[in-house]
C-alpha cells in the first residue's frame, strides 16, 4: 500500500491532489447519496396491498377480508373487521391466526356474546366452515384457496422491485473501496488494518446478501443502510484509532448472530412470545449485573470491564425491553400481561436511577412511550400513565443527581444554548469544536486523518458523542447528512409497514426498536450541534462502541420482522408455505 | 390492528424531527459557518502572520512571543481592536476576516488552506492613535476620525485602556476609573450628545421651515416651555439672534423655539433619516443603537430633544457618519477599519466604499456647513486652522449624578482632506474648552499622515 501511495505520489504529486480532489472527494457523497436514495426509495415506495389470510362470510353472502394475523372485530371504525350493527360491541372479538395456520377467536369483554357453532366461548379454536355468532350476527370463516394465495402473492410488490438490492450493494462496495483508497492516499497509519477491516466488512455484507438470496429473500435495504452507516463508523475508527476497528467488527459479528437468531425466532409468533419471558429475565439479570459489577465513568455507572473488554449492559437491555414490551392483539385488548410489563418497566426505571445516566434514561423513556402508546390503543390505561410519569421522574432524578454529584454533567446542561461563551470550559468545549470542525470540513470534507477532531477521540468522545461532526469534518457535511437521512428512512419504513402488519407484536417491537434508534440519533446529533444538551448517546452503527453496535444489529431484527413485502425478509415466512400448512 | 398502526406515527414524528433538525442545521450552516470558523483558534487568529496599520507599521503578529507593537502608546491605543492576551477583549475585527484568512468557503471548508501567512491591513494609523490617546490624557472617552469620501477610519481610540503586556486584573463594578475597560466606546456605548445634536435640529429647520434664516429668536437667559424652565449656559441672555448666531452661541432658548417651529414629527423624521436609532455594522462591530424618544411629544420634551438633552442618546461612530453626510452634502461613506486581507500574497478581501442613505438635502448641507464653519471662526480657535476649512459644533451634555460629558463633532470641508471627526470626553466639562484642543491635535496628526501619503 505504501508502495502504491509512493508510486502515485512520486509520479506526480500535483496531479495526485487534483485526482483526489475531483474524483474522490466529490464521488464519495454522490455514491452515498445513491446508496441511501436507492435503499430508501425501495423501502418507502412499495404499494401496501393487504395480505388476505381468510374470509368472513356473512349470512347475507357478503365476504369480508381478514387481512392480519390478529383482527379486532367490532363496531368502531378502527376495528380491522368493521361490523356496523348496534348489537355489536365497539371491541367485540379478536380473531387470531396462529403459526401452524389454525385460527382462534376471543371474546374481549364487550357486552355481546361470542358463539362458535352455537356454544358461547371466551376463547376457542375456529375451523374453516365453523359457524360464528357475534351477538346473534351469524358468519363463517372461509379459507383462502391456493389459487387466490398464488394470485395474491404475484400481485404484491416484491421487495427490491425497481431498485435491485444487488446493484445498491455494489454501489456501497464501490463506496467502501473509495473510502479505503482515500485512506491509502492520505498515508494514514495502520493502513493494513484498515484494508483488512473493510475487506471483512465487504465479505460479511455479500455473504449475508447471498445467504438471503438462497432462501429466496430479496429485501436487503435495511441491512444495506446498516452497512452504509458502519462504513462511515469504521472510517471514523480508522482515523481516530485503528485498534477500534476489529473491536467494532467483532461486535458487528456478535450483533449479526443475534440479528439472525432473533429474526428467525420472530418468524414464529408463538416462539417469539415465549422469547419475551426469556428477554425480560435476561434484561433483569443484565441490569443486576450492571448494578453489582459496573464501574462509574464520568458519573454514570454504566460500564462492566471483563478482561480487556468493556461492556455497557444497558445497551443490550434495550433489546430485551423491546421484546418484552411487544404484545399480540388479543392480549392488548384484554390487557393481559400488562401488569408484568409495568412491573418490569418500573424495575428498569429504578435501576436507571442508580445508573445515573440521563441519555440512557431518555432512550428507555422513548422506547417505553412507543410501547405504551401502541398497547393502550383501545383505551386509556392508568397503569401505563403512572409508569410513564415515573419514567419521566427517573430522568429528572438522574439529571438532578448528576448535576449534584458530578459538576461537569451539570455544566453540559447549563452551557446549552450559549456554548460560544464557554468555548474553553466543560459547558461548551465539545460543541464549539464540533461546529468549528463541521465548518472546516465543508461539504466534501478534509479527507481521512486530516481532521482535527481525531485529536479528541477516546476521552474527548469525538468518535462517539460527536461522531457526526467527525464524519462531517473528514468526509463532508453531505456524507454526514446521508447518515441521518438513512436512519430516518428506517423510521418512515416502519410506519408505512404497520398498515399491512401481520401481528401487533411485530408492529410494537419494530416501532419501539426504530423509535429507540431514532431517539439515539436525535440526542446524538442535536447534542453535537447544540440543539439539545450533550447527553453522550451513541449514533447507531456509526459511533465507536461495541455494546452499542451489537444492540443496534439486534434491533434491526425487529425491523426485518415487520417487513411483509413479498419475499422480502428472512424474518417473515413466505405465505405460500403457510398456505400449504393451512 | 388499524388502531395500532395509527399509533406508529410516533416513529414518524421522531424521523420527522430528525430530518427537520438536519434541515435546520444545514440552513444554520449556510448562515453561520463563517462565524464558527472565525472562532477557531488553531486555524483562526493563528492564521494571521501580521496586522499592519495604514502606514505599514506592524501592530500585531500573533506568532511572535511579544505579538503587539513595541511602542507602548500604540499598544494601548490599539488593544481594543486587536484583542488582549487574556481573552477579555474579543478581536471582533480580526475574527470577521478569519474565513478569508484561512481560505474558508462553505463548499470546500478549509480544504487546501495555507495557514499562518495571513496579512490584515488596517485603515487606522498608529501615530494618530497615539496622539489621540495622549490627548485624552487619562480621561474616559473616545475619539473617531474617518474619511467621509472613502470610509477609511484613521482613528478609533477608546479609554480607559491598558497595555496588553501589563493587563490589570479584571476590575470590579465599583471601580469607576476602569468602568467599561473592555468596551470600545466608539462602537459599543451611547452618550447624551448635548448641543452637537443641535446640528440635527438645524438640519430639520433648514429643510422644513422655509424662512428660517430670516427669522430671529430672542433669549433672556431662560425660557419657560409648557411650565418647564429651560436655561442657557450660565443663564446668559443672548438677546435677539439669527439661526447663525443661535448655533454659534449654542443658545438653548433659541433652539427650544426652533424645535417647536420644526415640530415633533419633523424632528423625529430627521433623527430617523440620520439613523440615530440604528446599528451600524463596521467590520465585525455592531454599533450600539442610539435612542430618540419624544414620548407624548409634549412641548417641553420637544424643546429638550431639539437641544440634545434628556431624550436623546447617540453612538459616536454612527453620529460621525452624520458629520460625513453634511460634509459630503447628502450622504457619507460607511466607515470601515480593514483595508485589505491577504493570505500567502493572494488578496482575499479588498475594502470597497459603501454609502449611507441620504441624510440631508444638498441645500441644507451647504447652509449647515457654512454655519458650522462660522462656529469654528467664532468659537473654536484651536481648530481654526489656516488654509483648511474646519466646520464643527461642541456640546456639553448633562449627566445625572456626574460631571458633564463634553462632546465635539465636525469635519474638514475639503476634497484633499475629507475627514469627519468626533470627540467624547466623559466628565469632561465644557465641550468647546475640553474637546476642541483634542480635536485639533488629532486632526493635525491625520493631516500629516495624509500629506505624507499624497
Amino acid at each position: 500500500m505504501q508502495a502504491i501511495s509512493d508510486f502515485i505520489g512520486g509520479a506526480d504529486g500535483v496531479s495526485l491532489l487534483g485526482v483526489y480532489h475531483t474524483l474522490l472527494r466529490v464521488s464519495l457523497p454522490i455514491l452515498a447519496l445513491f446508496v441511501v436514495v436507492r435503499s430508501a426509495r425501495s423501502l418507502l415506495g412499495f404499494r401496501r396491498e393487504p395480505e388476505v389470510w381468510a374470509w368472513l362470510r356473512l349470512a347475507t353472502g357478503e365476504l369480508l377480508p381478514v387481512t392480519h394475523w390478529e383482527n379486532l372485530i367490532g363496531r368502531k371504525k378502527t376495528a380491522d373487521v368493521v361490523l356496523s350493527f348496534a348489537t355489536i360491541s365497539k371491541n367485540h372479538a379478536v380473531l387470531t391466526r396462529h403459526d401452524d395456520g389454525h385460527w382462534t377467536i376471543s371474546d374481549v369483554g364487550g357486552k355481546g356474546r361470542v358463539e362458535v357453532n352455537g356454544t358461547r366461548v371466551m376463547h376457542s379454536r375456529v375451523n374453516y366452515g365453523d359457524r360464528i355468532s357475534l351477538a346473534g350476527l351469524e358468519m363463517s370463516l372461509e379459507q383462502v384457496s391456493r389459487e387466490e394465495a398464488r394470485l395474491q402473492a404475484g400481485a404484491r410488490t416484491r421487495a427490491g422491485k425497481g431498485h435491485s438490492p444487488g446493484l445498491t450493494l455494489i454501489l456501497l462496495t464501490i463506496l467502501q473501496v473509495l473510502v479505503v483508497l482515500s485512506f491509502l492516499l492520505a498515508g494514514v497509519e495502520g493502513q493494513t488494518t484498515i484494508l483488512t477491516a473493510y475487506g471483512i466488512l465487504a465479505a460479511v455484507e455479500w455473504c449475508l446478501f447471498f445467504a438471503q438470496k438462497i432462501i429466496r429473500r430479496s429485501g436487503f435495504e435495511i441491512e444495506t443502510i446498516a452497512f452504509f452507516l458502519m462504513t462511515m463508523g469504521l472510517a471514523v475508527a480508522g482515523s481516530a484509532n485503528t485498534a477500534n476497528l476489529y473491536k467494532q467488527l467483532i461486535s458487528m459479528g456478535l450483533g449479526l448472530i443475534v440479528f439472525l437468531a432473533l429474526g428467525f425466532c420472530l418468524r414464529n409468533l408463538e416462539t417469539a412470545q415465549k422469547l419475551r419471558y426469556l428477554a425480560a429475565g435476561a434484561g433483569l439479570l443484565l441490569l443486576l449485573a450492571n448494578l453489582v459489577l459496573a464501574t462509574r465513568v464520568n458519573g454514570s455507572k454504566n460500564w462492566i470491564y471483563i478482561g480487556g473488554m468493556s461492556i455497557q449492559p444497558s445497551e443490550l437491555v434495550k433489546v430485551c425491553f423491546v421484546l418484552a414490551g411487544a404484545s399480540t392483539m388479543d392480549r392488548i385488548v384484554t390487557r393481559k400481561n400488562m401488569l408484568a410489563f409495568v412491573i418490569f418497566t418500573a424495575f428498569i426505571g429504578g435501576c436507571l436511577v442508580v445508573l445515573n445516566d440521563f441519555g440512557t434514561a431518555a432512550i428507555f423513556f422513548i422506547g417505553f412511550l412507543a410501547i405504551a402508546l401502541l398497547r393502550s390503543s383501545s383505551y386509556p390505561n392508568a397503569a401505563l400513565i403512572v409508569v410513564g410519569v415515573g419514567m419521566a421522574a427517573v430522568m429528572a432524578v438522574s439529571v438532578v443527581l448528576a448535576v449534584k454529584h458530578f459538576p461537569h454533567v451539570g455544566e453540559r446542561f447549563s452551557g446549552f444554548g450559549h456554548i460560544w461563551s464557554h468555548m474553553n470550559d466543560n459547558k461548551g468545549y465539545q460543541q464549539t469544536r464540533a461546529l468549528i470542525c463541521i465548518a472546516s470540513g465543508g461539504l466534501f470534507g478534509l479527507g481521512p486523518g486530516n481532521g482535527w477532531l481525531r485529536n479528541m477521540a477516546g476521552a474527548g468522545a469525538s468518535d462517539t458523542d460527536l461522531v457526526i461532526a467527525f464524519v462531517s469534518e473528514e468526509w463532508g457535511l453531505l456524507m454526514a447528512a446521508m447518515l441521518i437521512v438513512a436512519l430516518a428512512s428506517l423510521g418512515i419504513f416502519v410506519v408505512r409497514s404497520a398498515k399491512v402488519a401481520r401481528s401487533s407484536f411485530y408492529t410494537i417491537a419494530a416501532t419501539a426498536a426504530v423509535s429507540i434508534l431514532l431517539a439515539q440519533a436525535i440526542l446524538n446529533f442535536f447534542g453535537t450541534v447544540d440543539f439539545l444538551p450533550l447527553t453522550g448517546v451513541t449514533f447507531p452503527f456509526v459511533s465507536n462502541g461495541g455494546s452499542s453496535m451489537m444492540a443496534c444489529w439486534a434491533m434491526l431484527a425487529f425491523l426485518k420482522a415487520c417487513d411483509t413485502r413479498q419475499n422480502a425478509s428472512f424474518a417473515v415466512k413466505l405465505p405460500e408455505k403457510e398456505a400449504d400448512k393451512g | 390492528m388499524k388502531s395500532i398502526s395509527g399509533r406508529t406515527l410516533m416513529a414518524l414524528l421522531l424521523a420527522g424531527l430528525l430530518l427537520f433538525g438536519l434541515l435546520t442545521f444545514l440552513i444554520r450552516y449556510g448562515i453561520y459557518a463563517d462565524d464558527w470558523i472565525s472562532h477557531s483558534r488553531s486555524s483562526g487568529v493563528r492564521s494571521i502572520e501580521k496586522v499592519t496599520d495604514r502606514s505599514g507599521r506592524v501592530v500585531y503578529a500573533p506568532h511572535e512571543d511579544r505579538p503587539y507593537s513595541d511602542d507602548g502608546l500604540i499598544r494601548r491605543a490599539t488593544v481594543h481592536l486587536l484583542g488582549d492576551l487574556e481573552g477579555n477583549i474579543d478581536p471582533l475585527l480580526l475574527k470577521q476576516y478569519i474565513p478569508q484568512l484561512v481560505g474558508f468557503d462553505k463548499i470546500n471548508g478549509t480544504y487546501g488552506m495555507q495557514s499562518g501567512n495571513g496579512h490584515v491591513e488596517l485603515t487606522v494609523d498608529g501615530s494618530v492613535e497615539s496622539v489621540a490617546l495622549q490627548a485624552l490624557a487619562g480621561r474616559k472617552g473616545t475619539i473617531g476620525v474617518y474619511n467621509y469620501k472613502t470610509g477609511e477610519v484613521l482613528c478609533a481610540v477608546t479609554t480607559p485602556t491598558f497595555d496588553p503586556y501589563d493587563a490589570p486584573p479584571v476590575p470590579d463594578a465599583a471601580d469607576s476609573a476602569l468602568e467599561g475597560l473592555y468596551l470600545h466606546r466608539f462602537f459599543h456605548v451611547t452618550y447624551p450628545p448635548g448641543s452637537i445634536f443641535k446640528l440635527v435640529t438645524t438640519a430639520a429647520a433648514l429643510e422644513t421651515v422655509p424662512d428660517i434664516l430670516d427669522r430671529t429668536f430672542s433669549c433672556a437667559g431662560s425660557i419657560t416651555v409648557n411650565g418647564e424652565v429651560i436655561h442657557c449656559q450660565s443663564n446668559k441672555a443672548h438677546g435677539e439672534q439669527t439661526l447663525r448666531q443661535a448655533l454659534a452661541n449654542s443658545c438653548n432658548c433659541a433652539y427650544a423655539q426652533i424645535a417647536q417651529l420644526v415640530g415633533a414629527e419633523a424632528l423625529t423624521r430627521k433623527a430617523e433619516q440620520i439613523g440615530i436609532t440604528e446599528s451600524l455594522s463596521v467590520d465585525g462591530y455592531h454599533t450600539k443603537p442610539g435612542s430618540f424618544d419624544l414620548g407624548g411629544a409634549s412641548k417641553n420634551r420637544v424643546a429638550w430633544a431639539g437641544i440634545g438633552q434628556d431624550v436623546d442618546m447617540v453612538n459616536p461612530c454612527q453620529y460621525l457618519t452624520y458629520m460625513g453626510a453634511i460634509a459630503n452634502r447628502g450622504r457619507a461613506a460607511l466607515p470601515y477599519l480593514v483595508k485589505r486581507v491577504s493570505s500567502g500574497g493572494t488578496v482575499r478581501y479588498q475594502a470597497k466604499t459603501d454609502w449611507t442613505d441620504p441624510m440631508i438635502t444638498r441645500a441644507a448641507a451647504n447652509e449647515l456647513a457654512d454655519l458650522m464653519h462660522n462656529n469654528v471662526v467664532q468659537m473654536y480657535a484651536p481648530v481654526n486652522f489656516s488654509g483648511v476649512k474646519v466646520c464643527a459644533k461642541s456640546g456639553t451634555a448633562e449627566v445625572n449624578g456626574k460631571q458633564n460629558t463634553a462632546t465635539f463633532a465636525g469635519f474638514i470641508d475639503s476634497d484633499q482632506f475629507p475627514l469627519a471627526f468626533i470627540v467624547v470626553v466623559e466628565e469632561g466639562g465644557s465641550g468647546a474648552a475640553t474637546c476642541s484642543p483634542i480635536a485639533a491635535n488629532v486632526l493635525w496628526a491625520c493631516l500629516n499622515v495624509m500629506r505624507s501619503e499624497q
